[in-house]
């Protein structure tokens, strides 16, 4: 995948303007009614020396009526535009959602590569040790050379038990990946993404301190979108703190019918002149080639189509913490929905 | 001819066990550790020529280990084995002194050539520093 951020299709060409055409066709057209008429209707109420107030009145009352009505057109003109602007955001966000899900898929398997590859690289060893032992290699005879082989063959059926595992739990991202929309456990959510996200973490020095509160409600959506802005802001945390390492904190609290994940790091923090732009697309300040930019702007969206908040607090020198505030979903199991794009909000009260 | 003295270093317990006894069956002396710092324990205490070592341990990872090794003991020769075939690790690795990098699961065989070369690369290394010490007279 192409990493450089360039002109995407979200930075408004063409399609995302307003249409200017039509509607300086719009003005125009209302323009032509009303206003010669207002001309006319003032020459004549204030006609040299016979100025009668009240066509003056009816005049002003006329202009007042005019212009409200050109305006109010205007106005459902340009937010019935701004609502299909919208809705293309939307789907061209539900398509990055759906291609980074697809990235962070990618990542994973050189974790799961890796988890694989231990109980195979014993596998590996026991087989030879086995031939070994049957070529004679090993110099084992009689009750030893049997105790090395049971041993041996009780160790392939663990490893096999342990590669097992490891193939069910690829099996159940691809199934969660394509799940329904519902009732998601947060928590469970987020010792799964940090089961994924082992393997980035044993290179590098990084605490992983979890303080799951217990009897959370569970939030909407579905476990792919809740687990993907669990990694997104993980996977920022770990890479914002480096090979230096530090403390990763998921923490999961209730509050006041809402569900509150906090995802933080004792990274270097962001600066001030950043804050405001780490929620745009294509905005990232990872080496080329490391960040898309794409990761938190995914995030946001994903929050606030489940009608949630995405905040952020950051201290330079001490960390950033991302909080992710979701409405506890309802009880019917129907999805809790409410708003669009608007619902949520974004602060950076910074530090 | 001398015997070459392994150290092989890995998280994974039953690996070293059976990977340790089949080296030791082709006259390797083998000792096993399973985490870095008890790697550089053992090197504090005997001598060793090679060292095979996982890069991926929880705790002080292999490339942690590799930096402190290098800076003690110059002269052994480490080979890095992974799960996973990470070129950035393998960079790192061979940047702070690995001499190669085995990728697990791995053949025996090349296990033994890669250890083979590893040793035979130190004898020389240690010939040329002993040369030079006689050179500038020193015993």
């Amino acid at each position: 995948m192409d990493n450089r951020p360039g002109p995407g299709p979200a930075s408004g060409g063409g399609k995302g303007r307003l249409p200017h055409r039509g509607l300086r066709r719009l003005l125009v057209l209302l323009a032509a009614v009303p206003l010669p008429s207002f001309v006319l209707l003032a020459l004549f109420a204030l006609r040299p020396g016979r100025v009668s107030p009240p066509w003056v009145l009816a005049t002003v009352l006329f202009g007042i009526l005019a212009t409200a009505g050109v305006a109010g057109l205007a106005v459902r003109r340009i937010s019935r535009r701004l609502r299909e602007v919208e809705g293309q955001r939307d789907s061209f966000f539900e398509e990055l959602s759906r291609l980074s899900r697809v990235s962070s898929l990618g990542q994973v398997s050189s974790s799961i590569a890796h988890d694989l590859n231990n109980p195979l690289a014993i596998l590996n060893e026991e087989a030879g040790w086995l031939s070994d032992l049957l070529s004679g290699a090993a110099g084992a005879d009689g009750p030893a050379l049997r105790a090395e082989m049971t041993a041996s063959v009780a160790q392939i059926q663990e490893q096999v038990r342990r590669a097992r595992e490891i193939s069910r739990r690829i099996l159940s991202w691809a199934r969660e990946t394509e799940g329904a929309s519902g009732r998601v456990d947060l928590n469970e959510a987020v010792v799964k993404a940090l089961h994924l996200l082992e393997g980035e973490m044993v290179e590098r020095p990084v605490r992983v301190q979890r303080s799951l509160a217990p009897g959370l409600p569970p939030v909407p959506g579905t476990v792919a979108e809740v687990r993907q802005v669990i990694l997104h802001l993980a996977k920022n945390a770990l890479d914002a703190m480096g090979k230096e390492g530090g403390t990763l904190t998921l923490a999961t609290r209730a509050s006041d019918g809402k569900v509150v994940l906090s995802v933080g790091d004792t990274g270097p923090g962001i600066p001030r002149e950043n804050l405001e732009r780490i929620f745009e697309p294509f905005f990232t300040t990872k080496p080329e080639g490391q960040g898309t930019g794409l990761g938190l702007s995914i995030s946001l969206y994903i929050v606030k189509k489940l009608g949630g908040t995405l905040e952020v607090e950051s201290r330079p020198g001490e960390g950033t913490v991302f909080h992710v505030v979701l409405p506890a979903a309802r009880e019917s199991g129907e999805p809790d929905l409410p708003g669009g794009w608007h619902a949520g909000r974004e602060t950076a009260p910074g530090g | 001819m001398r015997v070459v003295r392994l150290l092989l270093v890995d998280d994974e317990k039953r690996f070293t066990e059976t990977l340790g006894k089949r080296l030791v069956a082709r006259g390797l002396f083998v000792e096993t550790v399973n985490s870095g710092p008890e790697a550089l324990a053992a090197l504090e205490s005997r001598p060793f020529d090679v060292v095979l070592l996982d890069v991926r341990m929880p705790g002080m990872d292999g490339l942690e280990v590799l930096r402190a090794l290098k800076k003690a003991h110059p002269l052994v020769e480490v080979i890095l084995l992974s799960g996973n075939a990470s070129i950035h690790a393998a960079i790192e690795g061979m940047r702070l002194g690995a001499m190669d990098y085995l990728l697990k699961p791995a053949d025996l065989e090349d296990v033994l050539a890669k250890v083979e070369e590893a040793f035979e690369k130190k004898k020389v290394a240690e010939e040329r520093a002993k040369e030079d010490r006689r050179s500038r007279g020193l015993p």
